[in-house]
């Protein structure tokens, strides 16, 4: 069968383009991190400090990783339980009715809007919201920029976990529904079950992209460049770091920043895999 | 279905891919020119050069693009050699100058200030020695009702409110020229904190871009904080008055920031305006770069490309763009300024000739 | 036995309001989703649909000292986004042209060799790319496009920048989407003698559409709104272009250029506002073409 081989050479090529695109990517970050790494050492992992002052320059990444973290993992257990909800909701609960239909077409808008629209309206809107609520620091903080990026992520674990329930075949519900189970039954010991994967794959992108999301973040949390010591104080993440410094960077300070973006990518696939363990361990 | 959409896609790929430029859909050029100028750099002067580049762009023919990506951005691309020339906020000093790939000649263009903004109703033209902004900006001074801050304003009435301080998240070359200030006048400040684009502050709190701060400085009662003059006065914020070197009270405006310029300005135009000597000088004041190769061909450049560029450059110098800084809130160069850039304009060569007369 | 009968009641009652009272929080929460698209469009149209015109879709921007004499006269702000909207669906266009089908065969190799070294080195790669902020993709973009290809700013290097983040988007939601549907109907028709290829083509693909489909649009959404990496690569531009290889406008761009500038600062809920009405005729119309092939 030579089609089918041509076939099977046709993809093995679409995966290699990624990794390809990946592995350069990498090479070109190693490349501009390594002055940031040769003087500082795997220390800058670890340093707590930002001094951009000249003369007595002191960069290390601490700060923002726990930033980044903080914000990310506060924003998927925000959208966890609205994104889960919603996917039903559509899926299951109201599935091919007219409502649906605008709920879904809502929720997708939610992923259209642009990252610099929502810290615009985070910093016109949210902020001053909050600020009436009682928070401290004018409504800048970590909470602020956590809800914030819930907001942006839910449209991606939706819009997949929908898609992925609505393909669970009928024959193995209307098995469950024939055995006397309820809808809330059936939802969580059938159609969850057989549709874990796609659902998981969901909340992994949209972590994903609470990790790197860079103009919304950097609109609302403070930019200050230390390990944030409550919820609702400021503080930094990596992606927001660089987007703020990169433009008037040179020398060690890109270097630096770099180096940021290199320890992003680390972390994430660090995060991915601990993860994927855990899920598979639940199984 | 899917193949009716297949071929639109074919369509349009083949059409976005060929390499003719399609005519813009600028209807008011007069002539029109295969030439396109690319420049990238500080936020600071956009407004100004989008308007005099549009302006420019009518009358030759000639399309600009200019990208506000920051100064540091501006001088990455020169270092790169991505664009015609760069833009900054801040010169670059020896060192850099050092490592740029070919030497880089600086002109300035426009004058601009930072102010003090701060939000106290009912509290208008504060004046601000420069104690009391050491004091403020450092965190020695936490509320309004400070009997420092009354001895320094007969007169007014102050409230019992916290200072919150608010500068920029972003390095800015707004930063910088307030920094650099700082530094002249306050000894504490440039031991702690110095001069840069990016500092470490004692106190306070960030926000993106001019537009931040003047928009939480306008939404919280008690703030205080930095931003660029053109952006003040399109938005009429409080603004408060500062101390010259003179000992004079300044109010920030087009006169006084020109003011700054008038004394001596090193050949190579690169100078930091802050505290000049003149009596009626606004002393947060600054100059903003274009940086550009001294020899011009460089990676193929042809000379048409080299001409162009400087021709532009000649004329942002020349009357009829400076005298429209003043409408968007710019301050113009002095004469004898202009002069001096003309001047370094015609250093410029191409393969050792010079390009202008 | 009326013992257990009485259980049992006494359980169905128990199962049945637990689950009206899941239902109760389904429905509550997933209210509270769509509350934030609620109120960021009301935003959008209270200050936006002023500005909105057939002006605004055919013009390019005005200049600051255009847009501050329209203030100080209390008029509309003249000029638009032309340029924005045709920078915008070029590189996007551009770069669903390099993205969907790397991604959509991607997915299908992955959803082919579940077990292999490959596929799950493939797998998690996509999945950190899905991290990677959007400023360090443009800065690759630079590197690799704006220096050393077209050497110059250019709507290439934007697409680049943008293709790379659609993605992981593509490849998992197509890998996922696969793998639901029932592997009786693929080995029906390799039973049959199909070749793999149309196996692919006219089954996989089609009964899978919907799902592709949806990974595909949500790719293109978050693109749509990117402006840290064409800030690196695309630059920007005054004009209407349509050449690849020179410096470009976008919406989020030109959003960014009106939010630096202080008379053009309204103009930024109106762009948005146009930006989400192109979201919104892509999300109507693929969902018309899903449901054509259902």
């Amino acid at each position: 069968m030579n089609s089918d081989k041509i076939t099977k050479g046709v993809l093995i090529f679409a995966s290699a383009i990624i990794l390809l695109v990946a592995g350069g990517m990498a090479l070109s970050l190693v490349e501009g991190a390594i002055p940031a790494f040769k003087n500082f050492g795997l220390n800058f992992i670890f340093n707590n400090n930002w001094n951009p002052t000249r003369g007595k320059e002191n960069y290390g990444a601490l700060p923002f990783i726990a930033g980044t973290l903080i914000t990310s993992v506060t924003a998927l257990i925000i959208s966890l339980p609205l994104s889960f909800s919603a996917s039903l909701f559509l899926g299951e609960y109201y599935r091919g009715t007219k409502m649906a239909k605008v709920l879904g077409m809502m929720v997708d808008l939610l992923a259209g809007i642009p990252s610099i629209v929502y810290g615009l309206w985070g910093f016109y809107v949210l902020r001053p919201l909050l600020v009436d609520l009682g928070l401290p620091n004018q409504g800048f903080g970590i909470f602020t920029a956590s809800i914030i990026l819930a907001i942006m992520i839910i449209p991606y674990a939706t819009s997949l976990s929908n898609e992925i329930i609505l393909m669970v075949p009928n024959e193995l519900k209307e098995a469950a529904y024939s055995l006397g189970a309820t809808k809330s039954e059936v939802i969580f010991n059938v159609i969850v079950p057989s549709a874990r994967s796609g659902i998981i794959a969901g909340y992994i992108l949209s972590f994903g992209r609470a990790l790197g999301e860079t103009m919304a973040v950097t609109m609302l949390i403070g930019n200050a460049n230390v390990i944030p010591d409550g919820f609702f104080s400021t503080g930094n993440t990596m992606a927001s770091v660089i987007a703020n410094q990169f433009g008037e960077a040179d020398g060690l300070k890109l270097s630096s920043l770099i180096a940021i973006g290199l320890l992003l990518f680390l972390i994430t696939g660090i995060i991915n895999a601990i993860g994927k363990f855990i899920i598979k361990r639940m199984a | 279905m899917k193949q009716f959409v297949i071929i639109i896609l074919a369509v349009f790929l083949l059409g976005a891919c060929s390499n003719s430029s399609k005519k813009n859909g600028n209807e008011k050029s007069a002539t029109s020119s295969d030439l396109t100028i690319t420049a990238a750099g500080a936020t600071f002067p956009m407004p100004y050069y989008n308007m005099v580049f549009n302006q420019y762009s009518d009358e030759t023919g000639v399309q600009i693009t200019y990208g506000g990506i920051g100064s540091g951005g501006g001088i990455r691309s020169l270092t790169d050699k991505v664009v015609d020339f760069g833009a900054t906020d801040a010169y670059l000093d020896d060192e850099q100058l050092a490592e740029m790939p070919a030497e880089v000649v600086h002109i300035p263009t426009v004058l601009g200030a930072v102010v003090i903004a701060y939000n106290l109703p009912g509290v208008d033209g504060l004046k601000l020695s420069n104690e009391l902004l050491e004091k403020i900006f450092m965190g020695e001074i936490t509320n309004w009702n400070d009997p420092l801050i009354a001895q320094n304003n007969a007169g007014l009435s102050f409230p019992d409110k916290e200072i919150t301080f608010i500068h920029r998240s972003d390095g800015s070359g707004t930063t910088f020229i307030f920094s650099d200030y700082m530094t002249k006048v306050s000894s504490k400040w440039a031991e702690a904190v110095g001069t840069g684009k990016s500092l470490q502050w004692p106190v306070g709190m960030g926000a993106k871009g001019n537009p931040g701060v003047a928009g939480t400085i306008s939404q919280t009662e008690g703030a205080i904080g930095y931003i660029g003059s053109e952006y003040a006065f399109a938005q009429k914020i409080q603004t408060a008055q500062v101390q010259n070197s003179a000992g004079n009270y300044i109010t920030p405006s087009i006169a006084s920031v020109s003011a700054a310029a008038k004394g001596a300005i090193p050949d190579d135009t690169r100078i930091m305006l802050t505290n000049s000597d003149d009596p009626e000088s606004y002393p947060i004041s600054g100059f903003t770069w274009i940086i550009l190769y001294k020899e011009q061909n460089y990676n193929g450049r042809s000379k048409e490309q080299a001409l162009a560029t400087l021709k532009l450059l000649d004329w942002l110098e020349s009357e009829s763009a400076q005298s429209q800084a003043e409408t968007v809130h710019y301050a113009p160069l002095p004469q004898a300024t202009a002069e001096k850039a003309k001047t370094i304009l015609r250093t410029v060569t191409y393969n050792g000739t010079q390009l202008l007369n | 036995m009326a013992a257990t009968q009485k259980i049992e009641i006494t359980n169905l009652k128990y199962r049945t309001l637990k689950d009206r009272v899941i239902k109760g929080i389904i429905i509550a929460f997933s209210l509270i989703t769509i509350s934030p698209i609620i109120l960021i469009i009301y935003k959008l149209i209270e200050k936006g649909i002023r500005q909105i015109s057939f002006d605004f879709i055919l013009k390019t921007p005005p200049n600051t000292f255009e847009a501050m004499t329209a203030i100080t006269n209390g008029e509309i702000i003249p000029g638009g986004i032309a340029n924005g909207i045709t920078g915008t669906l070029l590189m996007v266009l551009l770069a669903s042209a390099l993205a969907i089908p790397v991604g959509i065969v991607t997915g299908i190799y992955l959803y082919e060799n579940p077990g292999k070294f490959l596929a799950n080195l493939t797998r998690n790669v996509s999945d950190i790319l899905q991290g990677v902020p959007s400023i360090v993709l443009g800065l690759i973009a630079y590197i690799w496009v704006v220096k050393h290809i077209t050497n110059g700013y250019s709507a290439l290097a934007g697409s680049v920048s943008l293709s790379i983040m659609m993605l992981p988007m593509i490849v998992r939601s197509t890998e996922e989407t696969l793998k639901m549907i029932p592997q009786t109907i693929k080995e029906a028709a390799l039973a049959l003698g199909v070749p793999y290829y149309k196996v692919i083509l006219k089954i996989l693909i089609p009964t899978g559409f919907s799902g592709l489909l949806t990974g595909i649009l949500l790719g293109i959404s978050r693109v749509l709104g990117e402006t840290a990496p064409l800030m690196l690569t695309a630059l920007g531009s005054s004009i209407i272009n349509f050449d690849i290889s020179k410096p470009t406008s976008a919406i989020p761009l030109l959003i960014w250029e009106f939010y630096n500038d202080p008379n053009m600062v309204d103009l930024i809920w109106s762009s948005s506002l146009l930006l989400m009405f192109i979201v919104l005729t892509l999300n109507i119309i693929s969902k018309q073409i899903a449901s054509r092939t259902k």
